[in-house]
Order: structure tokens, then C-alpha cells, then sequence
């Protein structure tokens, strides 16, 4: 048996699917979170041990998709022929969403509405009389409360649709036999439709805050959607993120930790004292220390997601989508675009995945190419690394790499936007503002472990396995035999890295350690940490005490013979190169077009590497009064890039205008 | 050889196979970055848009 569960976005569909299959599907206080059919057998003890499929399907307002999303909840409902419908409806805002109700009920599946959030309504002084609404709408009507553990309504929604299944279902309103394709027809019959469902709710709902009268919240979104004040807000806000994360809370956490994995290593290497050297390197450099080194920073991307948890959580996250929205639309990008950078600051991949959702297919392109250069919880590290080695733990190095990466979407979409030509069409972004609540702090926390699990399993998996295989390329040379020290230079990883280290020079980091560490950066972002670790012999990146007594001056910066502005450049050239090749594969899914993902990463190769060529050659000219070495070479490298990119834009937009004469001579000539 | 570097051997030895072992399953299953807490999501909507990746 199969249950679909369907309603209008952030009605709580996924919350109420995890609560009864025990699955952890991505939540959000926000609208589209769910771009995807997700199915699970529900537990136990809702089904009554029958084998019972929850089907939890994106949030849909009609039966007519808007959106490709909308397109997966229609086509389930109407081709899959599920057994029962399990109707979320959003009971603080009954209106819009028996729209959707009526037209579900017409299929004659049984549906069970169930009325979530019930509990906003009943602070809100609203009562829905349900014994009205079941008789109006001829279907079964339960209060639900899926944030609850108990008394939440949802065993009573099961076991009705359970004992439904199977039934006809009747529908109390009939959409009349129209023209589909002709617009003022639909547009009158949806005008009908709603005049019946306002009918119902005129019937069967009291509010004691009337929809029209303004209340608190709507005082407070005019300042934080404020195109000035919002954007001011939104960066003080991330700026206290990064501080607590990256300088204070994390760092201690950290710190703390990072001894524990320290005094590990030690005991490893001691209990190996009598093996052969290279194994001792192996294990206690190698694995331990590699692992360890990427491992340390997990307090301070688990403190960063807890904290963005609970933003997302109160309704703060959809307001910074408002306030994004004129200037994503400005550069000519999708007001939905918004999301899945948003998204990419967890990973990227989903965020790649995210962009699904945008209509248009040069702006859904366009995002996939560019939400990548938000950093990404992979590149938390990395940044952790630099702000601590060079800039004394300063959380402004986290914001500036956060909003440069803002900044590059920024410019990398009016690039887009030049080199493809006009933009015909205006997108539009409807976005619900969810009410503001306090975040709960146990949905934070379990946010938190999710992705503090993910981190783990990457750092004993992939990052593992890659510092080991660094830790080999490191110890031997071509001739297999272990590298003498002070001959480092002939290891088989230098003589591989060192011919992209001379590419490099013009940034200021044209040494084979760092180059290596920038390639394996390309499996996982995090391995740019674990192979600087195994390269230098570090594991022991963030020590407080340390940055308290010298101001950045340790080890870590001495090991690697970096300056604060070449070390500002390679972090912004890791940040903003092309991102690992899962996200890049993710690219190639979404774009669906050859050129178009190799336009991407050249275009993230370039940026990452202009980017580092400007901070290093303008850092050295302000603070040594002198360009940097390889100044010359560096710029002709990007003039190439930029001579490439005007040729591709020729010729496309070549393209683009014979086009654009065929559509007008045709619009002529009818 | 002596016992320390037996031991050595086996650990690493077990470690490898385990983090090998997992990558695997995963890649087996469609998993594209293994950890990514999307993982599953990516896995289950290959047939959204024409193939994840």
C-alpha cells in the first residue's frame, strides 16, 4: 500500500514523512527545500505491521505545475495511483490551501487532510471547526501537530487513510470541462475555485487577527526585507556566525580536541617505534596525522551549521532570499537562485541540484555554474586553516571569503548575461515568508549531527584513503625506494606537483607542496588540509595559545614560507577554483550540455586564478611597495583567458542574432 | 618481523579495506560524493533530470 503525502510548500510534508518512517530527509522553515519524490515503509507502529509506503512529494499549489517540482507532485497523484492521499494543509493559511485540496479531492482517491500546525493557530487565537470542514469538503479532517512527539495527531491521519484505502473518494467541487490551452478559461475557472474554497473557510474559520491587519512580524520583515537595512542586517548577522564559529566557540572546541588527537598520534608512533620508519610514517603521519588534521576542524563546522540550523529554523534564511532577489534578478539571474546558494553553503552539491528549480534554462545553467563559489562546509577547514595560521583566528577572513564568493556569482552572472546575449524573459520568484518562530534547538542540533556524520565518514573514507596514497607518493621516488631526507624535491608527488607549481609562481605559492595540496583538493576540498598536513609534517593546525602568543607567527605559518598575502591568495584560489569532482559531476547533470560545463570550469579556473593573481600582486604592491615575482607571465595568462572568452561570446552570440532575425522575420512575415 | 609492525600492517591493512570496502557499496548504490549528507537525494532523483551523475 502506498500513501502519497501532498500540499502547498513548507506545509510541513517532510517533518510529518521523517516523524512516521524515522527517515531524515532535509527540513527547512522555507519554501522548496523538497525538489524531489522521497518514499519510505512507514515504522511499525503506525502502520499496524502492514507494509505501508510513505511516498513525501515536493510542494505543489495546484495541479497545474508551475515549476518542474510542482510537474513531480502532479504526475505522482494523477499517473502513479497511490492508494490513499494524506493532504498537508497548512492550517494557519486555510485558503490557499484548499485550492490545491479541491483539485486533489477530484481524482477519487481517498484523501485524509490533515491540518498541521495547529498548534501556530491556536496561539493565534484561530479555530477551524473540523466536523464543518470534513462535511464541506466530504473528506476526513485531523489537527496535526508533526513537530510533537506525542499527542501530534498523525497515528489518527494513518490509521484513517489505512482504513480509506481503496474507497471512492467524492469531490465537493467539479472543475467544469474547458479548453486547457485557452488562458482566460483557466483563469476563470481558478477564479471559481477559489471563490468556493473562500466560501468554505468564510464557514468554518473565526480568526481573531484579521489576514488584512498588520502585526508584529510584518513590522519586523519591512526592515529585514529592506533592500539597504536587509542587507546590512543579513551581513551583521553572518559576520557573528563566522566570529562565533571560527574565532571563539569552535576554535576552543577545537583546540580542545585537536590535543586529544595529538596525544593519539604520539601514542601510535610510540607503539610503532620499533617498526620500520616508513610504516611509523604511514600510519601515525599519514593516516593519523592526515586525518587528524582535517578531523580537528569538525568542532567549527559544527558550530557554523548549528548556528545556521537555527537561522533557517526561526524564518531568517527565507527573508534574506527577499532581500537577494531584486539583485540576483539585476544580474541576471534567477530570483530563485538564491536557494540553492543558500543551500551551497552547506555543499554543493545540492545546492547544483537545487538550481532544478528555476524555469529558464540559461539562468538554471547559469546558477549550477556559479553557487559553487559560496564556500562549501569542505572548504570550512580550509579557510579555518589560513585564519588561523596567518590571521590570528580573525573571522573576518571568513566573512571576506563568503562575500567575495557572493560578489563572484555577482559578476560571474552579468559575464553570463554578456556573453549569451539578452534576456527576453523576466523570471519571477513567489516566495511565502514563513512566520517567525523560536528555533528549536534540538532540530539545530540534530541538523548538526547529520552533517557532523557526513564530515567523519568523508575524513575516514575518501580523505583516509587519499593521505595515504600522498603519504606514499611523498616517501618513495620513481626508483620505489624511500627518499633520503633533504632530497624531498625527488619524491614521485614533487616531481608530479612541480610542474603546476610553476603556473603557480605568478600567485605567489609556486612550490610543489602547495600545488600538490591544491590538486587533491579537487577529490575533496578538505584533502587541501590533510595533504598540507602529510606534505609539512603539521597535524597540530589550531592551538590557541599559540595564535595568543605570537599573533598568527607559528609554526604552521613558518612551515609553509607563506606570506599574509600569498597565504590570502591561496586560500581564495582554492576557494574559488573549479569545486571537487563529485559537484562537478553534479554540474554535468544539471546543465545537460557539454559546453556549457566546460564553459563553467574554465570559467572557475580562471576566476580562482585572476583572483589570486590580483590579491597577490596588488597585497606584495601595498605592503612591499614592490609587484610580486612572475608579474608579466601572470598577465598574460589571463589576457589569454580573456581574449577565450570573447571569442566564445562571438560566436554565440553570432548565433544568437541570426536566430533573432529568423524569430522577427517570421513574427513579420504572419 | 617483530610484533609492533605486525600489528602495523594488520590495523592499516583493516583500515584500508573498511574505507575501500565503503567507497564501494557507495559508488555501487549511485552515491556520488561519499558523506555528502545529499548523498541519498542525488542516488534517488536520477530519473529527475535526465541522470544526477
Amino acid at each position: 500500500m502506498r500513501i502519497a503525502f501532498a500540499g502547498n510548500p513548507n506545509s510541513g510534508k517532510t517533518t510529518m514523512y521523517n516523524a512516521l518512517t524515522g527517515r531524515s530527509e532535509k527540513v527547512g522553515n522555507w519554501a522548496g527545500v523538497t525538489i524531489g519524490k522521497n518514499d519510505a515503509p512507514l515504522k511499525s507502529e503506525f502502520s499496524g505491521g502492514k507494509d505501508v509506503i510513505a511516498v513525501d512529494l515536493p510542494g505543489a499549489y495546484s495541479m497545474s505545475p508551475f515549476t518542474p517540482e510542482e510537474g513531480i507532485t502532479s504526475e505522482y497523484v494523477r499517473e502513479e495511483n497511490p492508494d490513499a492521499i494524506v493532504n498537508i494543509v497548512d492550517a494557519t493559511n486555510l485558503s490557499r490551501s484548499l485550492f490545491f485540496t479541491t483539485q486533489l479531492l477530484e481524482l477519487g482517491v481517498p484523501v485524509v487532510v490533515a491540518l498541521n500546525k495547529s498548534d501556530i493557530n491556536e496561539k493565534e487565537g484561530t479555530t477551524i471547526d473540523i466536523a464543518k470542514l470534513e462535511e464541506k469538503l466530504g473528506c476526513p479532517v485531523i489537527k496535526t501537530v508533526s513537530t510533537e512527539k506525542s499527542n501530534n495527531g498523525l497515528s489518527e491521519v494513518i490509521e484513517k487513510a489505512i482504513s480509506l484505502a481503496g474507497t471512492e473518494q467524492k469531490a465537493p467541487y467539479l472543475q467544469a470541462d474547458i479548453d486547457l490551452h485557452d488562458k482566460a478559461q483557466v483563469d476563470a475557472e481558478d477564479r471559481k475555485r477559489f471563490s468556493f474554497v473562500n466560501g468554505i473557510v468564510g464557514e468554518v474559520e473565526t480568526r481573531k487577527q484579521l489576514s488584512t491587519e498588520e502585526t508584529t512580524s510584518d513590522k519586523v520583515d519591512k526592515v529585514l526585507t529592506n533592500p539597504v537595512a536587509g542587507i546590512i542586517i543579513f551581513a551583521g548577522v553572518m559576520w557573528c556566525v563566522f566570529a562565533i564559529s571560527q574565532t571563539y566557540l569552535g576554535t576552543w572546541i577545537a583546540d580542545w580536541l585537536v590535543g586529544w588527537i595529538e596525544m593519539f598520534q604520539e601514542w601510535v608512533a610510540g607503539k610503532l617505534e620499533s617498526a620500520p620508519p616508513v610504516l611509523q610514517t604511514i600510519l601515525a603521519d599519514g593516516v593519523v596525522g592526515g586525518v587528524g588534521a582535517v578531523v580537528g576542524f569538525l568542532p567549527l563546522v559544527m558550530v557554523m551549521y548549528f548556528l545556521i540550523a537555527l537561522l533557517e529554523d526561526c524564518g531568517y534564511m527565507a527573508r534574506v532570499s527577499a532581500v537577494m532577489d531584486p539583485i540576483f534578478k539585476r544580474v541576471g539571474l534567477s530570483g530563485k537562485s538564491v536557494i540553492p546558494i543558500i543551500i551551497g553553503t552547506g555543499c554543493g552539491i545540492p545546492a547544483i541540484m537545487g538550481s532544478r528549480t528555476i524555469r529558464d534554462e540559461r539562468e538554471r545553467r547559469a546558477t549550477a555554474m556559479l553557487t559553487t563559489f559560496i564556500p562549501c562546509g569542505a572548504k570550512i577547514p580550509v579557510i579555518a586553516l589560513f585564519a588561523g595560521a596567518f590571521f590570528a583566528g580573525a573571522g573576518w577572513v571568513t566573512f571576506v571569503s563568503y562575500f567575495t564568493g557572493i560578489l563572484l556569482i555577482f559578476l560571474g552572472a552579468l559575464l553570463v548575461k554578456a556573453v549569451t546575449g539578452y534576456k527576453y524573459r523576466k523570471s519571477f520568484f513567489i516566495m511565502e515568508l514563513p512566520k517567525y518562530k523560536a528555533p528549536s534547538l534540538v532540530r539545530a542540533f540534530w541538523s548538526m549531527m547529520e552533517r557532523a556524520k557526513a564530515y567523519i565518514i568523508k575524513a575516514a573514507t575518501i580523505i583516509l584513503v587519499c593521505n595515504l596514497v600522498v603519504q606514499l607518493m611523498q616517501t618513495y621516488n620513481w626508483s620505489f625506494e624511500v627518499v633520503p631526507e633533504g632530497a624531498e624535491d625527488t619524491s614521485i608527488l614533487a616531481t608530479i606537483a612541480s610542474p603546476f607549481a610553476v603556473l603557480l609562481v605568478p600567485l605567489g605559492f609556486g612550490v610543489w607542496q602547495l600545488a600538490a595540496a591544491a590538486i587533491t583538493g579537487f577529490i575533496a576540498k578538505e584533502n587541501v588540509v590533510g595533504t598540507l598536513a602529510v606534505v609539512y609534517g603539521l597535524t597540530r593546525f589550531i592551538d590557541v595559545e599559540e595564535l595568543e602568543m605570537t599573533g598568527g607567527a607559528n609554526t604552521v605559518a613558518a612551515a609553509m614560507g607563506l606570506t599574509t598575502v600569498t597565504a590570502l591568495a591561496y586560500l581564495f584560489f582554492n576557494l574559488f577554483t573549479p569545486p571537487c569532482f563529485a559537484a562537478i559531476g553534479a554540474m554535468n547533470s544539471e546543465m545537460q550540455s557539454k559546453g556549457w560545463l566546460w564553459s563553467a570550469i574554465g570559467l572557475q579556473l580562471a576566476t580562482g586564478y585572476t583572483v589570486a593573481f590580483l590579491v597577490n600582486q596588488i597585497g606584495t604592491l601595498v605592503v612591499e611597495g614592490h609587484l610580486a615575482a612572475g608579474f608579466l607571465p601572470g598577465l598574460i595568462a589571463i589576457a589569454i583567458m580573456v581574449v577565450v572568452i570573447v571569442l566564445i561570446s562571438r560566436k554565440i552570440r553570432a548565433g544568437f542574432d541570426e536566430k533573432y532575425e529568423l524569430h522577427r522575420k517570421a513574427g513579420q512575415a504572419a | 618481523m617483530n610484533i609492533p609492525t605486525l600489528v602495523g600492517i594488520i590495523v592499516l591493512a583493516a583500515i584500508l579495506f573498511f574505507a575501500i570496502r565503503y567507497m564501494v557499496k557507495e559508488k555501487k548504490k549511485g552515491t556520488a560524493c561519499i558523506g555528502c549528507p545529499a548523498a541519498g537525494t542525488c542516488e534517488k532523483h536520477k530519473s529527475c533530470s535526465g541522470g544526477c551523475h
